[in-house]
C-alpha cells in the first residue's frame, strides 16, 4: 500500500529511514562510531593519560600476592586508569585502547580486502558461469570444509619467524573469510544476471566489464554492504581467538586476546579478576556494537541472504 | 528407496575425493616447512652427517610426492622408520609418528579424543535443546515479552567470545561462589559423575553461546516457515496450534537447523581448541597447540587431517540426512 | 430454494496496521445452500479472499471480524479456537490457489489427506490411509494405491490441485471454498478441475463457495454470484442476472473485459480504466466512483453519499449497489 510513495525514494534512502526507526541499529551505531574514535585516537587518548604501554611498574604490584596491583580495582587510579598488569604493572589503560586499535584495524582491513575479493569472485563467477563457476562453487566448499582455526593455528609452524605476524594474520583471516560472502554474492548476482535488464545490455553488445560494473555491482552493493558490516564482528572474535591460542600479534604490541589469555592465571587464583574486566569488556563492546549494526543493517535493507543456490 | 541409496553413494563417494584432495593439499603445505624438524631429533653436537642420518630416519630426504605415498600407505598397511634394532613401528592405521613424544599420531589422538568428544558432544546436545526451543518459543510469541528476552540473550551470547564467557565463569562459580570445579577431567569410565561435574561448565558455556545462534536460526526460519501457505492449509484442516507448530512449521525449520548442527559440532570434535584451553583440558586443541610450539610437524599435520576428516563427515552426514528430511533433494 | 448451510450477514474485517485500521471488507452478505454454487467475483484487493478466511477464521490476529457466520445456523464469529479447529476441514473446508505452496513438500501426498481424514475421524493410520487411497481415486488420480506415497512435487500441477481437493473433501465437508482454485493452471487442466469440482458437488451435494475473477468459469457452475469491489458488495443475483442484466458498471466492466462466443463479437475486448482502490482510501462516495464511466449521468451523489444495495429487475434477488437506476448498457 505504501509502495506508491516508497517508489520514489531510492532504496538507500528507504534503509537510513528504516534504520533510524530502529532502536538497536541506533545503538549500535552509537557505540561503533565510539569504538572508532577510540581507537583512530588511541595514541593520543594514551599522551594524555600520561602512561605507555611498554613501561614496567614494579612498585606498583604486591609480592605478597604474587605481584598482583596493589590496591582495589586492580590498582585503578588517577595515573593508571584502567589500573596496571599483573607481574609487570604496565598500564592497563593503554593496553586496552591500543589493543582495540590493534583488533579494530585488523578486522576492518580484512573485512575490506574480503569483501573486495569476494565481491570481484562472486559477481564474476555468476556472470561468466561455466566452468569458471564450477570450480569456484568447489573452492568455496573447499575452503568451508576447511578446520579453519586448526589450519590458522596450524600455519604458525611454517610461517618463517621475520615474516610479521600482523600481515599473516590479515592474510589468513581473509583467506578464510571471502569465500562466504563470495557464494552469497554469487547466488545474489546469479538471479540478477537471469533478469531482463542484464539480458537487455548484453544483448546491445556491452562489454562483460560493463554489465558488471555498471549493471551487477550498483544492485549488488546493499547486499555486500549488509554481509561485510555483519563478518566484522566475527573477525574481532576471531582476530581476538588467535591472540588468545598464542599465535596472533605478538608482544609487546598490545592485543585484547593476548591480555586476556595473561589473565587467566589471575582469575585461577582470583587474586586479580580486574586484569579480564577491561579488556574483556572491551571486547565484547566491540563485538556486540558492530552485531547491533550489522543487524540493524541488514534488517534496513531488507536483504534475504540466501544460503541454497 | 533406491533413489536415496544412490545418492547416499554418491556424496560417500564425493566425500572420499574431497577428503583425498584435502590431504595431498595439506601434506604439501606443511612439508614446504623452512625449519627441519631434524633438527631437532638430531641431538648435540649436530654434525651434517647426524642431520642426514635423523632425516634418512624420519624419511624427511625422500621428495614430497613419495612421503605423501607413504604417508597414504601407512594408512592402510602401517609403517616402520629405520631398520633393525632401531626400527620404530606405526601400525596401521598410521598417520604419521611423532618423533618428539615417541608416538604414533593415531595413538596420540585416540587419546584425546575422548576429552574433545565428551566436551563437544555434551554442549551440542544441551545448546540444540535450548537453542531450538527458545527459537520456536520466540517466533510465536513475536514482538513480546518471551521473544525480546530471547532475541537479547541470542544477541548477548553471539557477542561474547567463548573463552571470555568461560574464564567469567570458571570466576563467579569456580571461584566466588566454589560450586564447580574449574579445570580437570574425570574419564567416563572412571566416575560418570565427576566426568560430569568437571565438565558442566565447558557444557554450560558453549551451549550458551552456540545457541545463540541456533536461537536467531530457528527464530527467523519459524517466522518465514508460519507465513508459507501450506501452514495456513494445515491450520484450515483443523489441526491444532501445537500441531501446526511442531509437525508442520517445525519440519521445514529441521533442514537448516541441522545443517548448522552437524558443521558446527564437526568444528567442534576437530578440536575445542578455545574450551581446552580456558578449562586446561588436554583434548584435541590442545595436542595442536603444543605440536606447533614443539615443530612436531607429524602432529600438526594429523590433528589437521583428523579436523578436516571430522568435518567432510558432518558434512556428508548432514547431506544425507538433508535427503531423508526433503523429499525433494533425494527423490530425483 | 433449499435451506442455506452457510449464511453470512454484514461481515466486517478491519485489519490494524502501523498505516491505521484497514477495512478490508466492509459489510456484505452471502449465503449458500447445499448443492448450490454461489460465486463470489472481484479484481484482487477486493476482499474475497479475504472473506472465506474470515469464515474459516483463519485471518491473522491483527485482524478484526464483525457480523454474523452462521453455519447451520450455528454462529462461529467469536467461537473458541478449540471448537473451531472441530468445523475447519471437518464442516468447511478450503481449496487453495496454488496447490504446489498449498501442500507440505516434506510429507507424501497420502500422509497428508490421511491427516486431514484423522483429525476429524478417530481411526488409525491404516484406516486413514486406505480412506486417503480411495479419496484419490476419486478425485481421479490415476494408479492412486501407489501414487498415494508420492510427494506433491511429484506430481504435476493439476494432479496436485486433484490432491488438494480430495483433502478438502475427505471429511464429506458441508461447504467447500475454492479460493481461485484454477488460477494456476493451464487452460485445459482449468477445465478438467472445474468439471471435478463441478461433478463432487453433485455427488455429495456440497455448498460450494467458489471465488474467482474468471468468469467464464462462473458462468459454467456457479448459480448465484457475488460481485465484491472494495471490499462492498457491488452487485449480486443469479448467475442470470449477472450476465444478461448486469446493473452495476463495474460488472458490465467485468463482462467486457471477458471474451464471449455468445454474442457478437465486439470490435475488441475492453478494459476497466484505473486500478482498483486499495481498501480504506475512498471514505465516502461510491468507491468505484473515480473509474465509473456514468459518474456524469448521475452527478455530485456519486462522490458524497454512497449507494446501498438496491433490487433490480431480475430473478429473484437481484440488487446492486449503485445511484444509477437504470442499466447503464442502456445508456452507451
Amino acid at each position: 500500500m505504501s509502495s506508491s510513495v516508497a517508489a520514489a525514494v531510492s532504496p538507500t534512502r528507504q534503509a537510513l529511514r528504516r534504520a533510524r526507526k530502529d532502536r538497536s541499529a541506533r545503538l549500535g551505531a552509537v557505540l561503533v562510531v565510539l569504538l572508532v574514535l577510540v581507537a583512530a585516537a588511541a595514541p593520543l587518548l594514551v599522551k594524555l593519560s600520561g602512561q605507555d604501554p611498554y613501561t614496567y611498574h614494579l612498585d606498583l604490584l604486591d609480592p605478597a600476592r604474587g605481584n598482583a596491583p596493589k590496591g582495589a580495582l586492580g590498582g585503578v587510579s588517577s595515573d593508571h586508569w584502567f589500573g596496571v598488569e599483573p607481574l609487570t604493572g604496565r598500564d592497563l589503560f593503554s593496553i586496552v585502547v591500543l589493543g582495540l586499535r590493534t583488533s579494530l584495524t585488523i578486522a576492518i582491513v580484512v573485512t575490506l580486502v574480503t569483501s573486495v575479493v569476494g565481491t570481484l569472485i562472486g559477481i564474476s563467477a555468476a556472470y561468466f558461469g561455466g566452468w569458471y563457476d564450477a570450480v569456484a562453487s568447489r573452492v568455496f566448499d573447499f575452503l568451508f570444509g576447511f578446520p579453519q582455526l586448526v589450519f590458522m593455528i596450524a600455519l604458525g609452524i611454517i610461517v618463517p619467524a621475520g615474516f610479521p605476524r600482523w600481515l599473516l594474520l590479515i592474510l589468513v583471516l581473509s583467506v578464510f573469510g571471502w569465500a562466504s560472502l563470495a557464494r552469497l554474492i554469487r547466488n545474489q548476482a546469479r538471479s540478477l544476471v537471469a533478469r531482463e535488464f542484464v539480458e537487455a545490455a548484453r544483448s546491445v553488445g556491452s562489454s562483460g566489464w560493463h554489465v558488471i560494473t555498471r549493471e551487477l555491482l550498483p544492485n549488488l552493493l546493499g547486499p555486500v554492504l549488509v554481509i561485510a558490516t555483519l563478518a566484522i564482528p566475527g573477525y574481532i572474535g576471531a582476530e581476538a581467538a588467535l591472540s588468545f591460542l598464542g599465535v596472533g600479534v605478538p608482544p609487546p604490541t598490545p592485543s585484547l586476546g593476548r591480555s586476556i589469555s595473561d589473565s587467566i592465571a589471575w582469575v585461577y587464583t582470583g587474586a586479580d579478576p580486574w586484569f579480564l574486566f577491561f579488556p574483556g569488556v572491551a571486547l565484547f563492546v566491540a563485538v556486540l556494537g558492530f552485531t547491533l549494526l550489522g543487524d540493524g543493517v541488514r534488517d534496513a535493507f531488507d536483504v534475504r541472504l540466501r544460503r541454497t543456490t | 528407496m533406491p533413489d536415496l541409496l544412490w545418492f547416499v553413494i554418491r556424496r560417500l563417494f564425493g566425500a572420499a575425493l574431497v577428503m583425498l584432495a584435502l590431504s595431498f593439499a595439506v601434506y604439501l603445505v606443511f612439508y614446504a616447512i623452512p625449519a627441519d624438524p631434524a633438527h631437532l631429533a638430531c641431538g648435540k653436537p649436530c654434525t651434517p652427517d647426524r642431520l642426514e642420518q635423523a632425516r634418512h630416519f624420519m624419511q624427511l630426504d625422500q621428495s614430497a610426492i613419495q612421503q605423501y605415498l607413504s604417508f597414504l600407505k601407512g594408512i592402510f598397511a602401517g609403517r616402520t622408520f629405520g631398520d633393525g634394532a632401531a626400527a620404530v613401528h606405526c601400525n596401521a592405521p598410521c598417520f604419521g609418528y611423532s618423533f618428539p613424544l615417541a608416538r604414533p599420531v593415531t595413538t596420540l589422538i585416540l587419546d584425546r579424543l575422548p576429552i574433545t568428544a565428551s566436551i563437544a558432544i555434551g554442549a551440542a546436545i544441551l545448546w540444540l535443546l535450548f537453542g531450538v526451543s527458545l527459537g520456536v518459543v520466540a517466533a510465536l510469541n513475536r514482538g513480546r515479552l518471551l521473544d525480546r528476552l530471547s532475541v537479547g540473550v541470542a544477541l548477548v551470547g553471539v557477542s561474547t567470545p567463548s573463552f571470555l564467557l568461560g574464564l567469567l565463569a570458571i570466576l563467579v562459580f569456580g571461584f566466588w561462589l566454589n560450586m564447580v570445579p574449574v579445570n580437570g577431567y574425570v574419564p567416563l569410565t572412571e566416575s560418570p559423575v565427576d566426568w560430569a561435574w568437571h565438565l558442566i561448565t565447558p557444557w554450560l558455556v558453549l551451549a550458551v553461546l552456540q545457541a545463540a545462534a541456533y536461537i536467531r536460526l530457528t527464530r527467523a526460519q519459524m517466522l518465514e516457515e508460519l507465513n508459507l501457505d501450506y501452514i495456513t492449509t494445515a491450520r484450515a484442516k483443523g489441526a491444532g496450534e501445537t500441531r501446526v507448530v511442531v509437525t508442520h512449521g517445525l519440519r521445514g525449520v529441521l533442514v537448516p537447523i541441522i545443517t548448522l548442527f552437524g558443521l558446527d559440532l564437526g568444528f567442534l570434535l576437530g578440536g575445542a581448541i578455545l574450551t581446552e584451553k580456558v578449562f586446561s583440558m588436554q583434548g584435541l586443541g590442545d595436542l595442536l597447540i603444543s605440536a606447533v610450539a614443539q615443530l612436531d610437524v607429524a602432529v600438526v599435520v594429523g590433528v589437521t587431517l583428523f579436523s578436516a576428516f571430522l568435518i567432510i563427515l558432518a558434512n556428508l552426514v548432514v547431506d544425507i540426512v538433508h535427503g531423508v528430511l526433503d523429499p525433494r533433494v533425494s527423490h530425483g | 430454494m433449499a435451506e442455506p448451510v452457510l449464511e453470512v450477514h454484514d461481515l466486517h474485517v478491519t485489519f490494524t496496521t502501523e498505516g491505521g485500521l484497514v477495512p478490508a471488507v466492509d459489510g456484505i452478505d452471502f449465503s449458500v445452500a447445499p448443492g448450490e454454487t454461489l460465486a463470489i467475483v472481484g479484481e484482487s484487493g477486493s476482499g474475497k479472499s479475504v472473506s472465506s478466511a474470515a469464515v474459516m477464521g483463519l485471518l491473522p490476529s491483527n485482524a478484526a471480524t464483525t457480523g454474523e457466520v452462521l453455519l447451520d445456523g450455528r454462529e462461529l464469529i467469536g467461537l473458541p479456537n478449540d471448537e473451531l479447529r472441530k468445523i475447519r476441514g471437518n464442516d468447511i473446508a478450503l481449496v487453495f490457489q496454488d496447490a504446489l505452496s498449498a501442500l507440505n513438500p516434506y510429507y507424501s501426498v497420502g500422509w497428508q489427506v490421511a491427516e486431514a481424514y484423522r483429525l476429524h475421524h478417530d481411526v488409525s493410520k491404516k484406516v486413514a490411509h486406505r480412506r486417503a487411497v480411495e479419496m484419490l481415486d476419486k478425485v481421479g488420480i490415476p494408479d492412486a494405491a501407489r501414487r498415494v506415497d508420492s510427494y506433491p512435487h511429484e506430481f504435476s500441477g493439476g494432479m496436485r490441485q486433484r490432491v488438494v481437493i480430495a483433502m478438502a473433501l475427505v471429511n464429506d465437508p458441508r461447504v467447500l471454498i475454492a479460493d481461485e482454485p484454477t488460477t494456476a493452471l493451464d487452460v485445459t487442466v482449468q477445465a478438467q478441475i472445474i468439471r471435478l469440482l463441478d461433478d463432487v458437488q453433485e455427488e455429495f451435494g456440497t455448498a460450494l463457495v467458489l471465488i474467482s475473477h474468471d468468469l467464464g468459469v462462473v458462468a459454467e457452475v456457479a448459480d448465484d454470484v457475488l460481485v465484491m469491489y472494495a471490499g462492498r458488495a457491488a452487485e449480486r443475483g443469479t448467475v442470470r442476472d449477472l450476465f444478461y442484466r448486469a446493473a452495476h458498471p463495474y460488472s458490465l466492466g467485468l463482462l467486457g473485459a471477458m471474451p464471449r462466443v455468445d454474442v457478437p463479437p465486439k470490435p475488441r475486448l475492453t478494459t476497466i480504466p484505473g486500478t482498483p482502490p486499495s481498501p480504506g482510501s475512498i471514505r465516502t462516495g461510491c468507491p468505484f466512483q473515480p473509474r465509473c464511466a456514468y459518474t456524469h449521468l448521475v452527478g455530485e451523489r456519486c462522490i458524497t453519499e454512497r449507494p446501498e444495495l438496491t433490487p433490480r429487475p431480475g430473478e429473484g434477488d437481484h440488487e446492486a449497489a449503485c445511484h444509477l437506476g437504470r442499466r447503464p448498457e442502456a445508456l452507451l
